[in-house]
C-alpha cells in the first residue's frame, strides 16, 4: 500500500511539472496547446540521444534535455500562437496539433518507431521496515515540492511573476498599464514547455519511450487542469497529486483502467463545475 | 434591358447557398426543387466519380462523407470542434457489428442499432460535454473518446473480441447481395442521400439557424429565451447518430470491425476534411471528405512521411487558406457574377 502511494506521489509530480505549462498558457492566452506533448517527448528522446555521449550522466544530459526545448517552444510561440492571439480557439488548437503531427514524425523519422527502454539513474533503493522503494522516486516527489514552492516564490516576488498573476486575472488590465503582455506570455510560454520537458525527462526512467508517448500524458495533464482550475497554480499542485493518487490506487485493483479513471473523475468535476471558456 | 439583366443577377445572388443570405431571408421552408437539385448534384458525382476510381474506393469515400457531414454540423454549423468524433464512429461500427454477431444478420436492423448505440451514448455524454465550449469541448470529446477505445480493447474483451475486432457479414437485403460491390454502392450513396437531406432540412429549419446563432453569440441567444443546453444537446445527439451510421456503414463495408475504428489518433482526418472542403457547409464537407480520402488513399502511397505532411497542410489551411475549398469557389463565383453594390447589400 505505502509502495502504491508512493508511486501515485511520483506520478502526481510528474503531472504537476506537465500541467504548469499547460494551467498557464491556458490562464493566460486562452490557448490549448497540444504542442505542448511535443516538447515532452523532444525532451525525453534528447537524454536518450546524449546519454551514451556523456557516459551515463544523466544530471547533464537532463539539462541539455530541458535547454534544447527552449529554442524549440520559442519558434513554436513565436510563429504559431502568436499569430492566432485573439482568434477563435479553434484554429489554435488545429494549428499547436499540426506541430505536434509534424514534431512527431519527425521524431519517427529521426529515432524510429521502435520503444527505447531507460534503466533508473540511481539505481539506489531505501529500504524502510520491509518495504524498498526506490530512492529515485522519492526525489522526482521532492523536487516537484521544490518546484511549487520556487515557482510560487517566482510569481509573488518577481516583476515577471507578478505581471503574469495580474495578467491571469485581468489580461486587458495589465495591457492599459502600457506593460507590452505578449512578452511576459512568450515568457511564460517557454517557462511552461521547459517544465513539461523536465517532467518528461524525469518520467523516462519509470515508462517506456515511443514517440506516441506525448499524446496520453497530454490528455491526463489537461484533466489535472479541469480539475484543478485553469490558472490556478496551487489548485494544479493540489489536483496533480490528487489525480496521481487516483490513478495509482486505480491501477493496484486493476491496472488498465488507471487512465480512464482520471478521466471519470473528470467528469464528475465537470458536472459539479462547469467551465466556460 | 440593363436594369433586367441587374435584376436577374441579384435574383441568381439570392439563391447563392450560404450562411449569410441564408439567414437574412430567413426561408421557413427550402424550396423542393433545390433539394433534388442538390441531392441530384451529389449522386451525380459519385457515380461519375465510381468509374473513373474503384467502386469499392468511392464507397469508402461517400462512408468518410457522411462521417465528415456530421462532424461539420458540430463544427461548421455550431461552432463546437470536437477532437473526439470517432467515438460516434466506433460506437456505431460496434452497435452494428454486435447486432449482425450476436442478434440478427438484417443490415437495416444492425445500421438501426449503430445509430441508436451512437445516438444513447451522445445523449449519456452529451449531457456532460455541451455544458464546455471551446478547448474543454474539444479535448474532453477526446477524453472520452479514448475512455471508449479503451473499453472496446479491454474491458469489453469478452464481446468485442479486443484487438481481433468482429467479422461483420450481413445478410442480403430481399434479393440484394450487400456482397457485391455495385449494390454496396448503391446503398452507401442511398444513405449518403438520406443523410445529406436530413442535414439541409435541419440546416435550413429554423433550429439551424438558432444552433448557427449559438455558434455566434450564445450568451444573445441565451437573453432571446431559448434553452440553449437543450439545442445544443439535441445537435450532439444527432451528429453522434449520423456518425454512428457512418461506423455502421464502414464496419458493414470492410466486413469487419475492430478497436482502429475509435482511434484517437485519427480525430485529426474529419478535421482536415472539413476544414479543406470549407466548414459550415454541406458541399464543403462532401467536397473535403473526397479531397482528403483521394489525398490519403493515393498520395500517401507516394510519400513517406504521411504525418508530417498532413501537419504542414493543416498550418497553411489555419493560416492562408481558412475558407477552404467550396468557401473559395463561392468567392470567386461571387465576385464575378454580383456587382458591387449588390455586394454590399448582401452583407
Amino acid at each position: 500500500m505505502i509502495n502504491t502511494i508512493i508511486y501515485g506521489l511520483t506520478i502526481g509530480a510528474i503531472l504537476y511539472f506537465i500541467s504548469i505549462g499547460l494551467s498557464l498558457t491556458f490562464g493566460t492566452m486562452k490557448i490549448v496547446n497540444f504542442a505542448h506533448a511535443l516538447v515532452y517527448t523532444v525532451g525525453i528522446y534528447m537524454v536518450i540521444t546524449f546519454l551514451p555521449l556523456l557516459r551515463g550522466n544523466f544530471l547533464v544530459a537532463a539539462l541539455i534535455g530541458t535547454a534544447v526545448v527552449v529554442p524549440i517552444s520559442y519558434v513554436i510561440e513565436r510563429f504559431i500562437i502568436r499569430r492566432l492571439y485573439g482568434e477563435s480557439l479553434d484554429y489554435a488548437i488545429i494549428a499547436t496539433y499540426a506541430v505536434l503531427l509534424i514534431g512527431v514524425d519527425l521524431i519517427k523519422w529521426i529515432w524510429g518507431v521502435n520503444p527505447y527502454p531507460m534503466s533508473d539513474p540511481i539505481g539506489k533503493y531505501l529500504s524502510l521496515g520491509g518495504l524498498t522503494i526506490p530512492v529515485y522516486r522519492i526525489l522526482i516527489v521532492v523536487i516537484a515540492v521544490l518546484l511549487f514552492g520556487a515557482l510560487n516564490f517566482f510569481f509573488r516576488k518577481s516583476i515577471v511573476g507578478k505581471i503574469v498573476v495580474a495578467a491571469l486575472e485581468d489580461k486587458d488590465g495589465v495591457r492599459c498599464l502600457g506593460i507590452k503582455v505578449d512578452k511576459y506570455f512568450s515568457v511564460v510560454f517557454i517557462l511552461g514547455s521547459a517544465l513539461a520537458a523536465l517532467g518528461g525527462i524525469l518520467y523516462a526512467p519509470i515508462t517506456s519511450i515511443h514517440p506516441y508517448m506525448g499524446f496520453m500524458v497530454l490528455l491526463l495533464s489537461f484533466s489535472v487542469v479541469i480539475v484543478g482550475g485553469m490558472g490556478n497554480l496551487n489548485g494544479t499542485f493540489v489536483s496533480a497529486f490528487a489525480l496521481g493518487l487516483v490513478m495509482s490506487l486505480t491501477a493496484r485493483y486493476w491496472s488498465q483502467a488507471a487512465e480512464t479513471m482520471v478521466f471519470i473523475v473528470m467528469a464528475i468535476m465537470l458536472i459539479i463545475k462547469p467551465i466556460e471558456i | 434591358m440593363r436594369e433586367m439583366k441587374g435584376l436577374m443577377l441579384k435574383k441568381e445572388a439570392e439563391k447563392t447557398p450560404g450562411p449569410m443570405t441564408d439567414f437574412l431571408e430567413f426561408k421557413r421552408h427550402l424550396p423542393k426543387e433545390r433539394v433534388l437539385l442538390d441531392l441530384a448534384i451529389v449522386a451525380a458525382a459519385f457515380v461519375l466519380l465510381a468509374p473513373i476510381l474503384k467502386v469499392q474506393r468511392v464507397t469508402d469515400f461517400m462512408i468518410f462523407c457522411i462521417f465528415v457531414l456530421s462532424f461539420d454540423l458540430l463544427y461548421g454549423y455550431m461552432g463546437r470542434l470536437s477532437f473526439g468524433h470517432m467515438l460516434f464512429l466506433g460506437a456505431g461500427a460496434y452497435g452494428g457489428g454486435l447486432c449482425i454477431r450476436y442478434i440478427t444478420k438484417d443490415p437495416l436492423l444492425a445500421i438501426l442499432a449503430g445509430i441508436v448505440m451512437a445516438g444513447l451514448l451522445a445523449m449519456l455524454i452529451g449531457l456532460i460535454i455541451v455544458r464546455t465550449t471551446g478547448a474543454c469541448f474539444a479535448l474532453i470529446n477526446l477524453a472520452f473518446n479514448q475512455v471508449g477505445f479503451f473499453l472496446v480493447l479491454s474491458v469489453l474483451r469478452k464481446i468485442t473480441k479486443g484487438e481481433d475486432g468482429l467479422g461483420v457479414v450481413p445478410a442480403g437485403l430481399g434479393w440484394l447481395n450487400l456482397g457485391s460491390r455495385p449494390i454496396m454502392f448503391g446503398f452507401v450513396l442511398f444513405f449518403l442521400l438520406l443523410a445529406f437531406y436530413v442535414l439541409r432540412r435541419v440546416t435550413t429549419s429554423p433550429y439551424g439557424y438558432l444552433i448557427r446563432s449559438i455558434k455566434e453569440d450564445e450568451t444573445r441567444v441565451k437573453f432571446l429565451g431559448y434553452n440553449t443546453f437543450l439545442y445544443k444537446w439535441l445537435t450532439y445527439v444527432l451528429a453522434g447518430c449520423l456518425a454512428g451510421l457512418a461506423g455502421t456503414l464502414s464496419a458493414l463495408n470492410y466486413g469487419y470491425v475492430n478497436p482502429n475504428f475509435m482511434d484517437t489518433h485519427r480525430n485529426v482526418e474529419v478535421v482536415f476534411a472539413a476544414l479543406i472542403g470549407g466548414a459550415g457547409n454541406l458541399y464543403g464537407s462532401i467536397i473535403g471528405g473526397v479531397v482528403y480520402m483521394v489525398i490519403s488513399n493515393y498520395l500517401a502511397i507516394y510519400i513517406p512521411r504521411w504525418e508530417m505532411v498532413l501537419g504542414i497542410a493543416l498550418l497553411i489551411l489555419v493560416f492562408r487558406f481558412r475558407q477552404g475549398i467550396w468557401g473559395y469557389v463561392r468567392k470567386k463565383g461571387a465576385q464575378r457574377s454580383i456587382s458591387p453594390e449588390i455586394g454590399i447589400e448582401k452583407g
